[in-house]
């Protein structure tokens, strides 16, 4: 499944690059996360709760950022596996400025899934996937606004 | 007689009589494997590959030994030392990859087993499964045939790079010369998409075992306990004598339950092991992955005919789906779709290439038909492509190529002995049912006022009672025992394994004729390794033909002692059997069954050469298959705007010999028609490219719902089999048979004034619409 989107969130380019490479942040935004952990330069391991039709169950897995650049891209990989069965995807996140205040996040990936949630979620695995992003965003502008009237 | 509604003396054989087996079944009184508790049981969940194709790095148990309840996790490795799960079918140069019961170093499937937990309940032997740690190595896999066949495609067996399970050739009379004779060939690639069985009740084993006894017995729901017996027995490498097999009640098989499964023998391995029973139940989800798929056919046919619609010649490219391996028929369920490549047409010469492909997916067997159905679907969409192309009318091109009346026994280009028929007869039947000729005004009319109205006829014939045992990796006899109880009342042990077919009610109409008991007094008993004398089981609509013939000698058998008891106490050697009574032909005297039953087993005085008691035991093993046939006439209409279907009516014309009970057989018909209506319009197995299998369950597979299904109009023509003295044929897949290209044919024809010639199954209203939409754009 390929994904593919445009978001724009208010706060501008270098500031949003920072928050996204943030575990704390991430682990706040990233729907149904329980833990972010990093491993490594780069490598986190995440744990996340995930419902897709009548399945739900723990992913446990690894979160790589890959060709950094900063303020401007970085490429994400990710592996999970769970009782529901086990997800890859691997993406890149591009930061444009709107020529605001703020930035529009354009992101392109293919996701592939094995398991319980390949053989029951098909069907809703696409809108899961939009609903997941949506949320997440939703959560980092929120961070966002935070930020910027912060300073 | 007491039971029956007609008047006395009239005999049952032919009546419509309510199964005996319903009021159990209905009133959640009957027990199946789920219903089996024993003291002490504990319970088994199994883990199976996420992943299509993958290598084990490694297992980890330790955590799941450590969850509450959990008393053993066994993988590959514990039970490396059982025999491969069995592949009954042979075929020169069959490659068989080894099957094991669990996978040990790779996974072949989603879906595959991997490990097993067992736990004091259910819940936390499922909740164990995710304490194993497995450490997977994702490899390429490939899920469609034709691509597992190209070049540089993912090996599914590493040892054999070209994905080919087996190649199978069949050819007779001259194809290349009618091919050079005809004024024209149609060709057509036909898809027979794979399907999920969905069985009601899923699988299911229960395994005991007594160490004192050493005896180890088996719950399982099959339609082969005996089989699974002589297998497992095998596979566990224990005297058969150590193994009895229990089919219980079984919710349905349809082909599904004719097989032999790693759990069996896993949890036959498992409690042997732990020393206490366990239970395993397959949830609909593993059921969906775990246990065998049907169809699965990629055909390329072509068909040479002359102008004036005489068919010269078939040819058939046959692309097998396998799956990763094969289950205990995979590979002979193709090669009964060559055998009934000519269906009812007097064609002479056919070839046929079958290539078996293994994939990355759950292995395919018999399903409902097993074969047959392709092979209808494949000759009845070809004579209507053939018809369209030659502008014929499709009822005209069949009558004009039918095997006559007076032609039989007709040997077929493909080596079968076509038994008796008059195939002619039910498709007049059924043209006359639907008023044919006004029909076709009438879609005319519509056409012109838009609307698309399709009429579509198939003219099908099947091979059943399988069957020879010269046929069949297992034997084709079939057994029967009948005792009569000193009381004088009638018990059956039958070899075969009714599960819904209905054979305790039309075993018992057969024996109450021919004894003259009552309905009432009779019992049939089935299903049980240590009751019944070994038999062979149900599939193939086999119970009546070939497990009602068994029963028919055995009474036979029994009417000749009755006799001679009843001479004896007559003191008359002038005696005839008279429903239920002997008869002095001099005095006009009689004594009764239940009076020679005590007499028999009381032996006070025995006629001559005469042990005491009243029991006979029959094998019998048929000469040849029986052939029924038939005719199935769809009138839909599609609508344009959406690419729905209506099914405006539904006409069966079946033809399956003589008929015992005609409630059971509408009940069949009704039965196989709506699981092919659910291949016609609803059913597909979808694997994604990676061998995800996207359809897993219920909201995703759609199978028939009632209302999704017209008032099916049943009729009969009674043409009775020479093969047995029963004259019955069979009739457990002919609804599956007949269906799939009457109605495609149906939907095609409303179509095929836009030019279209041909839609593969499902005919979704998507697929239907985008076709309506193509030609409209074209």
């Amino acid at each position: 499944m390929i994904i593919e989107g445009t978001r724009s969130v208010a706060l501008e380019p270098q500031r949003l690059y920072t928050l996204l490479q943030d575990p704390d942040t991430l682990a706040r935004c990233i729907p149904g996360c329980e833990s972010l952990v990093k491993e490594g330069d780069q490598e986190y391991r995440l744990k996340m709760k995930l419902v897709i039709a009548s399945v739900n169950g723990l992913f446990d897995g690894k979160v790589r950022i890959a060709d950094p650049s900063p303020h401007e891209s970085f490429r994400l990989i990710v592996e999970g596996s769970g009782r529901a069965g086990f997800v890859k995807g691997d993406g890149v996140i591009r930061l444009t400025s709107d020529n605001g205040a703020g930035t529009n996040v354009h992101y392109k990936g293919e996701v592939h899934v094995g398991g319980t949630i390949a053989a029951v979620g098909q069907r809703l695995l696409d809108m899961t996937a939009k609903m997941v992003i949506k949320r997440f965003f939703d959560k980092v502008s929120e961070e966002a606004v935070a930020k910027a009237s912060g300073t | 007689m007491a039971t029956t509604t007609t008047k006395s003396p009239a005999l049952l054989v032919g009546q419509s009589l309510r199964r005996r087996e319903d009021p159990r079944l209905i009133t959640g009184t009957a027990t199946y494997v789920d219903d089996v508790k024993m003291p002490g049981m504990h319970h088994a969940c199994i883990l199976r590959s996420p992943h299509a194709a993958a290598r084990i790095r490694g297992i980890r148990t330790s955590r799941a030994l450590e969850m509450p309840g959990v008393v053993a996790v066994f993988t590959g490795e514990d039970v490396a030392h059982l025999g491969p799960v069995p592949c009954g079918a042979a075929l020169p140069g069959l490659r068989v990859p080894a099957h094991t019961v669990l996978a040990r170093d790779r996974v072949y499937y989603v879906g595959h087993p991997v490990a097993v937990v067992v736990a004091t309940d259910r819940y936390l032997a499922a909740d164990a499964l995710d304490a194993i740690e497995v450490d997977w190595e994702p490899l390429p896999a490939v899920a469609d045939p034709e691509k597992a066949l190209e070049p540089g495609s993912p090996a599914v067996h590493p040892e054999w790079p070209d994905n080919i399970a087996f190649t199978y050739k069949q050819e007779g009379g001259d194809v290349d010369k009618a091919f050079a004779e005809a004024d024209v060939v149609v060709r057509q690639r036909l898809v027979n998409q794979r399907l999920i069985p969905v069985a009601m009740e899923t699988r299911g084993v229960v395994a005991e075992w007594k160490p004192g006894d050493r005896q180890l017995t088996l719950y399982t729901s099959t339609q082969i306990p005996h089989l699974v017996r002589t297998l497992v027995a095998g596979m566990l490498k224990m005297p058969e004598n150590r193994l009895r097999v229990v089919a219980p009640e079984v919710g349905g098989g349809f082909g599904s339950k004719l097989n032999v499964y790693a759990e069996e023998a896993l949890m036959a391995f498992v409690a042997m092991k732990i020393g206490k029973p366990v239970k395993w139940i397959e949830s609909r989800r593993e059921n969906f992955v775990a246990t065998i798929h049907g169809r699965g056919h990629v055909d390329y046919y072509e068909v040479a005919a002359k102008r004036d619609g005489t068919i010269l010649g078939i040819k058939l490219k046959l692309i097998q789906d396998i799956g990763a391996y094969h289950q205990l028929l995979t590979p002979a369920i193709p090669t009964l779709s060559i055998l009934m490549m000519p269906g009812l047409y007097k064609c002479k010469n056919v070839r046929a290439d079958l290539i078996g492909v293994f994939t990355n997916c759950t292995p395919t067997d018999a399903y409902r038909g097993a074969g047959r159905p392709e092979a209808t679907y494949g000759i009845e969409r070809m004579v209507d492509i053939l018809a369209a192309e030659l502008q014929m009318d499709p009822a005209e091109i069949r009558f004009k190529n039918f095997v006559g009346s007076g032609e039989f026994p007709y040997q077929t280009a493909t080596g079968l002995s076509y038994d008796s028929g008059d195939y002619a007869a039910p498709l007049r039947k059924a043209l006359e049912t639907v008023s044919y000729k006004t029909l076709r005004e009438e879609q005319r009319k519509a056409r012109e006022a838009g609307r698309l109205i399709g009429i579509g006829i198939s003219t099908y014939g099947e091979i059943c009672a399988l069957g020879p045992s010269a046929s069949l990796p297992c034997g084709g006899w079939e057994s029967a025992t009948v005792k009569i109880e000193p009381g004088g009342q009638v018990t059956v042990l039958t070899g075969i394994s009714p599960h819904g077919q209905g054979e305790e009610t039309t075993f018992a109409q057969i024996v109450a004729d021919e004894l003259g008991v009552s309905i009432d007094d009779v019992v049939v008993l089935h299903g049980d390794t240590s009751l019944v004398q070994y038999g062979i089981g149900t599939f193939g609509s086999r119970n009546t033909a070939i497990g009602g013939t068994a029963l028919y000698f055995a009474l036979q058998d029994l009417k000749e002692k009755l006799k001679k008891f009843g001479a004896m106490l007559l003191e008359s050697d002038d005696v005839v059997w008279n429903r239920g009574r002997c008869v002095c032909m001099k005095s006009g005297k009689e004594v009764t069954l239940p009076e020679i039953a005590a007499a028999s087993y009381r032996a006070m005085k025995l006629p001559e050469n005469t042990d005491p008691g009243l029991v006979a035991t029959r094998f019998w093993e048929p000469p040849n298959f029986t052939f029924p046939f038939g005719a199935h006439i769809v009138v839909t209409e599609v609508d344009s705007e959406t690419g729905a279907v209506q099914i405006l009516r539904y006409v069966a014309v079946d033809d399956c010999g003589k008929i015992i009970n005609p409630l059971l057989v509408r009940g069949q018909i009704h039965g196989g028609v709506v699981q092919a209506l659910g291949q016609v319009f609803y059913e597909h197995a979808v694997y994604d490219e990676n061998g995800q299998l996207v359809t897993g369950e219920l909201t995703d597979y759609a199978v028939p719902k009632a209302s999704y299904i017209p008032a099916i109009e049943s009729y009969h023509t009674e043409t009775p089999s020479p093969v047995n003295p029963l004259g019955v044929k069979g009739v457990g897949e002919a609804g599956t048979i007949g269906c799939t290209p009457a109605a495609v044919n149906s939907v095609v024809d409303a179509l095929s004034h836009l030019g279209v010639r041909h839609i593969d199954m499902p005919l979704t209203p998507e697929k239907i619409w985008k076709v309506i939409q193509d030609r409209r754009t074209a």
